[in-house]
């Protein structure tokens, strides 16, 4: 007793506002899980959806509340340091909270036509969804490294979530065992960090490394390395992206178009916070490697992306193009690149989304059509369908008018004022490689008489299209068999989500403002 | 310029609106978008007209312009305004799109082609509109979407191949230029505290010797290939061969112009070191294009194709009279860009009439054409003399002029292209007689002549080009004041020469004498 | 180096442990006598001879089971820390215990509710919803060579 005595331990003050959208997330999650438990009739599926949206809209609720808060009194932290409360964590506090609502609505639908009852896909995403929103707010290494847990657990499993295909168990033991070796490489950076700077606290490490000169920072730098390969695996990078097209392809479709829109936001929101903000000071150090990282993530990307005939492995190169051109901007490491990452996340969330809720339609019953010929003619067949998944496409591309365009102008305008033309110029060069896939996919969908290249490799870079001559007028007649093209169910939940995303990429594309405004006020703490 | 009405937002504006409002017309209803389609596209033209007439003439800046602040976190603004550069390339897109549409014949009641000729409309007005060069961009890669779109939806045989090519080449092109006015506006940004996209605060910038040439062979990049200039022409006779005649027709007469437009209008105004320092290069690259230009074109036999490689030599030419910086050299290339635009077209029109009633633009597969049809005979004719610039008619205005501005200030380059002319008088007579001349291979009766329809489609070209090649002072009024800023601007910054004493009245009063 | 000292003693219990064992198993090698039989050498010394190899395959059910032992076991040693200084962290630690045990709880009552204890023939608690369009071929891939669908 006597030794109790002398060991007083100091409680953390807790500020259960300032992690609130958290608990709503995981409170609401158990709630849902046990809800249906306890009652002897099938629930629908549509109570899980509607309850996992409702929880997902408190806690976008909650984010905003503490967005007032902060405007008016500015940022602080919380549990003992581990937690920061600033406008950047915030975003994607709003963020998170966004993709979750939409995707409840989408996966809905994927969940009723599939048959797949119960509450444990709603309850895997809002787990997860807290995950992301940790990772944007942690102030700690050691609290970054729980949320990662916390946010990739769940989506090892989401990818694994439909058990009557084989690929999408494939998928989860890849993603599982790839992520856990990743989560043990970040470990070991945190352990390697933590010995050259004596601290895991952000803020504290930032500090320590302002006010000392370290004369060999070996340690330090392979600490960095190894965070980055961690972070590098979370946000597909190459060359830590081997996972991305199986785990894309391979996933449930709504749970694919999740895990990307979640892994970039909470994946990004760390290695921001903690590249810019925390290490800043080295940034001469690391600004060469995320240099090319960048470039070999942006241009393998777009040109894998060429030869895919899979749309969702062709999405999966084409996210990680995405995370190259994210890259750039905190490359850049100004606040106006770190401003451009953030409104390119915020962007490339929301249309991959949308995008992805209509892979889940066309792909329809079995989650098995997924092949290029599937789109053909779908512009003919349910032109306003159609015209969405262009327009998501077209943002996708960076076409102006859409916030496609606006977001790589920030993180290109941000390269430039950096003075890295050529990373500026092998950015753009991979938009118009990548533009080529895109559009080739738009294409198909309204000029239906035109063949893909047949093999896939050779030709593939002539594209859109080889030149046969086209035959005829009939839609199917050039539609090898085993391709399902009959008319692709709407259900009403996720056209509302798509019509969301669409509204998002054209409104905001062109009169960018209030989206701009915000994410230019995610501002770090420090 | 009493009257407020904004003149050149409604231009813009009024395409786009009205392909919006196609999109949202049933497809069934084909008359209807037809009607709509034509109507709006003459309304464009009607709008161009009256701001022609309300033009102040004799004064060298901007006219009607109109700013608003667009995305103010980066400086964007929507700016627009009109000189006498723009002035006619505006009236001549505004003539030339319900041409297409109305040489399209069927085609024209579809909705979906209707509405994407109708945005192609919008981004080319726009393009030669915008103040703002980041608004100027936006507008320069929209038009690729449609352009993509009418080859790919609507083109010949390949057109999937040339689509795909074209929007490839042009898109990668157009990084460099992305890259480059990001770049340009950081260094103004550092030089002043603002960051604006302003064509006219830009020009200010001070740029050293590198800076100034990395930007403007970044632009020039751009520029160059959606022209396009030698070597980076191969996208575009496959692009101009299977492209529907709607596409051909605009993809030369307008497109093309949209890439000389920003050479004269940005690279001028705002690099007139590196201008001065590279002139003889690009002065080499049109003139290599010019020469190769005829040679391939007098080897072909396609005639689509032979027209796209004759649209690469006479680019060749505006290339050099804009950079030759003289008044008489950049006036004869702006009025050059409008004469081509008229004769491209006419040209295209007729040969897709050829097309519809041979089934081929093989010229080894026409003979005698002459006997059986003479009045499009007739036409070819005029249009083709005026493509090869012969006296009277339009196309030896502005190539007179350039070569006689060039002639001045880079002798033996005006002395390579003025070959050019005699070689293009070659390959198109040659072409002419082996398909017009000789024993007739078809039926007599087997064809029709130039109908009614086709006759009125084509009539108002074939007005222009006689007119101005009569008359072209009325234009050369309005281009000279503006052309002279330039080159005065060029001049002056660039410390080459002092500027030169006289007026463009000399050209004016040169090329009166030839009358 | 002078840190390595405070390594001392750790390095003298390692030397010792491995002297005692070696010294004890040497010690009844040399000493005790080894007069062996079949009886003595069999892999148990009583019960039934086993005439073949147990199953190696063990019902997944186990694995299940284990892990939700091994999840209130992690519980457990969370709760011991909190147990030894709860009067020192007073209500903060009480909350948040609680805060802990509850959230352990709820996904406990979601596995009893899915009958994850329940050892035997899975029974269904709930009705199944009969699913015309989910049949046999539908739902049961068929192992070894394909054979083509058509037939």
């Amino acid at each position: 007793m006597k030794l109790l005595a002398v060991l007083t331990i100091v409680t953390p003050h807790v500020n259960y506002v300032a992690i609130l959208p958290e608990l709503i997330l995981i409170g609401g999650a158990l709630l849902l899980l046990v809800s249906g438990q306890l009652v002897f009739a099938k629930i629908p599926t549509a109570f899980y959806s509607i309850g996992s949206g409702a929880i997902a809209a408190a806690a976008l609720v909650a984010s905003l509340v503490i967005w007032h808060d902060v405007q008016a009194r500015g940022p602080f932290t919380t549990i003992a340091d581990s937690v920061a409360v600033d406008g950047f964590a915030i975003v994607f506090l709003v963020l998170v909270s966004c993709i979750l609502i939409l995707a409840s609505a989408i996966a809905n639908d994927f969940l009723v036509r599939e048959g797949i009852d119960g509450p444990e896909y709603h309850v895997l995403a809002l787990l997860a969804g807290s995950g992301a929103m940790l990772m944007a707010a942690a102030n700690d290494l050691i609290l970054i490294f729980v949320a990662l847990e916390i946010m990739s657990i769940p989506l090892y499993i989401l990818a694994g979530m439909d058990s009557r295909r084989r690929e999408s168990g494939e998928a989860a033991i890849k993603y599982f065992v790839l992520g856990a070796f990743s989560s043990a490489i970040f470990v070991y950076g945190i352990a390697l960090v933590y010995g050259a700077t004596g601290s895991t606290n952000l803020p504290q490490i930032a500090s320590y490394l302002n006010t000392n000169i370290i004369t060999s920072n070996g340690v330090l730098l392979a600490g960095l390395g190894l965070l980055l390969v961690g972070f590098g695996f979370k946000v597909s990078a190459v060359p830590f992206h081997m996972w991305t097209p199986d785990v894309y392809q391979g996933a449930p479709t709504p749970a694919t178009g999740f895990m990307t829109a979640l892994a970039k936001a909470g994946g990004f929101a760390a290695l921001l916070r903690v590249f810019f903000s925390t290490f800043g000071v080295l940034r001469t150090d690391w600004q060469p490697l995320l240099w090319a990282i960048a470039i070999v993530t942006l241009l393998l990307g777009a040109i894998l992306g060429l030869v895919q005939r899979d749309v969702k492995r062709m999405l999966a190169y084409s996210s990680i193009n995405h995370a190259g051109f994210i890259l750039v901007g905190l490359a850049a490491a100004t606040s106006q690149g770190i401003s451009g990452s953030v409104y390119y996340v915020f962007v490339y969330a929301i249309l991959v989304l949308g995008s992805f809720a209509v892979i889940t339609l066309v792909g329809g019953k079995g989650d098995e059509n997924h092949d290029l010929d599937a789109y053909r003619g779908l512009g003919r067949r349910q032109p306003v369908l159609a015209f969405a998944f262009a327009l998501l496409l077209l943002g996708q591309t960076g076409i102006p008018l859409t916030t496609g365009f606006l977001a790589k102008l920030y993180v290109i305008t941000a390269a430039v004022r950096a003075h890295s033309y050529a990373l500026a110029v092998i950015a753009m060069l991979s938009a118009a490689i990548a533009a080529a896939f895109y559009l080739r996919l738009v294409f198909l969908m309204y000029g239906v008489k035109l063949p893909v290249g047949s093999g896939g490799d050779e030709g593939a870079l002539s594209l859109p299209v080889t030149g046969e001559p086209d035959d005829g007028l009939d839609p199917t007649g050039s539609v090898p068999t085993g391709v399902n093209i009959g008319r692709v169910v709407v259900p009403v939940p996720t056209a509302v989500a798509i019509f969301v995303t669409v509204a998002v990429t054209v409104v905001f594309g062109i009169w960018p403002g209030p989206l701009v405004d915000f994410v230019h006020a995610a501002h770090f703490l420090f | 310029m009493t009257s407020t009405f904004p003149y050149l937002t409604t231009l813009i504006l009024l395409p786009a609106g009205a392909a919006v409002v196609i999109a949202l017309i049933p497809s069934a209803q084909r008359r209807l978008v037809q009607v709509v389609g034509f109507v709006a596209s003459l309304a464009v033209l009607g709008i161009a007209s009256a701001a022609t007439v309300a033009f102040t003439s004799g004064y060298g800046g901007y006219q009607f312009v109109s700013s608003h602040q667009w995305i103010s976190v980066f400086g964007i603004s929507w700016s627009l305004g009109m000189d006498g550069i723009s002035l006619f390339l505006v009236l001549m897109t505004g003539l030339l799109f319900p041409i297409a549409l109305a040489a399209s014949g069927e085609r024209a009641a579809d909705k979906s082609f209707v509405a994407w000729i109708l945005v192609l409309e919008a981004g080319c007005l726009g393009g030669f509109l915008a103040l703002d060069l980041l608004l100027f961009f936006v507008f320069f890669e929209l038009t690729l979407v449609p352009v993509y779109f009418v080859i790919a939806g609507w083109g010949h045989e390949r057109r999937g191949y040339a689509a795909g090519k074209f929007f490839l080449y042009t898109l990668g092109a157009s990084a460099f230029l992305f890259v480059g006015i990001l770049a340009l506006v950081a260094i103004h940004a550092s030089q002043t505290g603002v960051t604006t996209f302003d064509v006219r605060a830009l020009t200010d910038t001070h740029l050293s010797g590198t800076a100034g040439v990395l930007l403007f062979l970044g632009f020039t990049a751009a520029f160059a290939v959606k022209m396009p200039l030698f070597p980076f022409h191969t996208w575009s006779p496959d692009a101009y061969r299977e492209a529907p005649a709607a596409g051909s027709l605009l993809l030369a007469g307008v497109m093309a112009k949209l890439g000389a437009y920003g050479i004269i209008r940005f690279d001028l105004a705002l690099f007139p070191r590196a201008v001065v320092t590279l002139a003889p290069l690009l002065l080499s690259l049109g003139a290599i294009g010019i020469i190769y230009g005829a040679i391939v074109a007098a080897v072909e036999r396609d005639l689509k194709r032979l027209v796209a490689y004759s649209s690469l030599a006479h680019l060749g030419f505006i290339v050099i009279g804009a950079f030759a910086i003289s008044r008489e050299a950049l006036t004869g290339a702006v009025l050059q860009m409008v004469n081509h635009g008229l004769y491209t077209a006419a040209l295209f029109i007729l040969i897709a009439l050829l097309y519809k009633r041979l089934g081929t633009f093989s010229v080894k597969e026409m003979r005698g054409l002459q006997r059986r049809m003479p009045v499009l005979a007739g036409v070819f004719t005029l249009v083709m003399l005026a493509s090869i610039g012969v006296p009277g008619l339009n196309g030896f205005v502005g190539e007179f002029l350039i070569l006689a501005g060039t002639f001045l200030t880079h002798r033996w380059w005006a002395v390579v292209a003025t070959a050019g002319v005699v070689l293009a008088a070659v390959y198109l007579l040659w072409a002419y007689q082996q398909a017009f001349q000789g024993k007739p291979t078809i039926e007599a009766g087997a064809v029709h002549d130039l109908s009614w329809r086709e006759g009125l489609t084509l009539a108002p070209l074939v007005i222009l080009i006689v007119l101005l090649g009569i008359f072209p002072g009325p234009l050369l009024n309005r281009i000279g004041p503006s052309v002279t800023q330039v080159v005065t601007h060029v001049e002056v910054v660039a410390h080459q020469r002092p500027p030169q004493v006289g007026s463009p009245g000399v050209a004016l009063r040169t090329t009166g004498a030839q009358r | 180096m002078g840190s390595l000292d405070s390594y001392l003693p750790i390095f003298f219990m390692v030397v010792l442990g491995i002297a005692f064992a070696s010294l004890s198993f040497g010690a009844s090698k040399l000493l005790a006598p080894q007069r062996p039989t079949s009886a003595k050498e069999a892999p148990y010394e009583c019960g039934i001879v086993p005439t073949h190899e147990p199953a190696r395959r063990f019902p997944v059910r186990f694995y299940l089971v284990a892990m939700i032992f091994v999840v209130v076991d992690i519980e457990v040693i969370f709760l011991f820390p909190w147990a030894v200084d709860s009067q020192s962290l007073g209500r903060f630690g009480l909350v948040e215990i609680l805060v802990f045990a509850a959230s352990v709880f709820v996904p406990f009552i979601y596995l009893v509710a899915n009958g994850a204890l329940d050892w035997g023939p899975i029974k269904r608690v709930r009705p199944v919803e009969s699913q015309p369009d989910r049949t046999s071929s539908s739902t049961v891939r068929h192992v070894g060579p394909p054979n083509d669908q058509a037939a």
